[in-house]
């Protein structure tokens, strides 16, 4: 298994923290699975916790109309590089 | 898909009274075909009616869930002038909206939830959002959106990664969510609660959406009573769902039993009016 960045980490921290996961720790995230139903399994109501977690520790307002969040969702890599280029 | 056509020609273009009339051959084709639906009809009024359910019962569950999803179409189609509609408790809603908080209404499969529509239009709120599944009745859903485009905007898709966040927006710029909290979805975190004397699986999703948002919940009861009339039922349910952290399950738990308790109280008083037609206890599988 490859290592995770150091932002990547950070978020997947974020991710099992805010949602508290108890089956996965951060470093056991891969980048590229995807973070619903299928791959980690999150669902609607763990989207709307995260985009609050986001919220309040990048201060990153996800909105529905402006993002694509199922795009943005899509693994921890592709949320990292939104969380950096929007920070 | 060409029958439901001709029921929604018929309705459109005779009128409600007309397209009435085929409720009986509807309910009968149902009662003899439907065998599934028929059995989960039966075992439910076996519950709630407290004796034996005879076909009777089951041929006046079925014509009542045929009359209200007639009367969907004309609600979709914004033919409100044909109903009656008793509004019980309005207020509750209406001094919400007036000091601009939104809230979450949140009904059930017993009665129809689609008068909410009618009551918000009549009372001229517009801002209510139903969270459903596109896919269910997705035929009815593509037809009446051909009838009545503005359906859409209306709709908040469930199931998508945005469907919350989407909800939150709209609820903190005053909007009513409406969803339903008596289903369980495929992938949806469930919690045991009880309901008619028997141990069955609620949804968790709309209490922990109600504690994520911090936003008031009311109830909705939308009753058919027959003919053109309808009973609006909204009750207070909670200012804030809290979950305490040290015992959150339960604490689902209860705020749940209490709406699965409300649901009940309701399914009792008007007990032809429940429209879920599948084994709502799941025991067909527990039995194997």
């Amino acid at each position: 298994m490859e290592s995770l960045s150091p932002n990547a980490l950070e978020v997947a921290q974020l991710i099992v923290e805010t949602l508290n996961l108890e089956d996965i720790s951060a470093e056991e995230i891969e980048p590229d699975t995807p973070l619903f139903r299928d791959g980690l399994g999150l669902d609607s109501i763990d989207a709307l916790e995260l985009s609050l977690g986001i919220k309040q520790k990048y201060g990153i307002q996800l909105k529905a109309d402006d993002e694509n969040i199922t795009e943005i969702f899509s693994s921890l890599s592709r949320l990292t590089r939104f969380i950096q280029d929007n920070r | 898909m060409g029958a439901l056509r001709l029921i929604l020609w018929i309705a459109l273009h005779l009128g409600r009274s007309a397209a009435r009339t085929l409720l009986y051959p509807i309910t009968l084709y149902f009662l003899v075909t439907a065998s599934t639906q028929r059995r989960a009809s039966r075992d439910y009024l076996n519950q709630v009616l407290d004796r034996p359910a005879n076909p009777l019962d089951t041929a006046r569950h079925i014509h009542t869930f045929s009359a209200t999803i007639l009367d969907r179409v004309f609600l979709m189609a914004d033919r409100y002038d044909y109903f009656a509609l008793e509004i019980h408790n309005h207020k509750l809603i209406a001094e919400q909206l007036a000091a601009g908080r939104g809230c979450i209404l949140l009904g059930s499969h017993l009665g129809s939830f689609e008068i909410l529509r009618a009551t918000a239009i009549v009372k001229r709120e517009l801002p209510v959002k139903i969270l459903m599944y596109p896919r269910h009745n997705e035929m009815m859903m593509r037809i009446l959106s051909e009838l009545n485009p503005a359906l859409n905007d209306s709709i908040i898709p469930l199931g998508q990664p945005d469907t919350l966040i989407r909800t939150k927006e709209c609820i903190s710029q005053g909007s009513i969510i409406g969803l339903l909290g008596d289903r369980i979805a495929d992938s949806g975190k469930t919690v045991n609660c009880r309901f008619l004397g028997k141990e069955t699986l609620f949804p968790q999703g709309p209490m922990l959406l109600a504690s994520i948002l911090k936003s008031p919940v009311f109830l909705f009861f939308g009753i058919y009573r027959g003919g053109n009339h309808y009973e609006i039922r909204i009750e207070h349910f909670a200012d804030e769902v809290v979950l305490e952290r040290e015992r959150r399950d339960e604490s689902i738990r209860i705020w749940t039993q209490r709406y699965a308790d409300r649901l009940q109280h309701h399914a009792r008083l008007a007990p032809y009016n429940w429209f879920n037609f599948y084994d709502f206890w799941g025991s067909d599988e527990a039995s194997d």
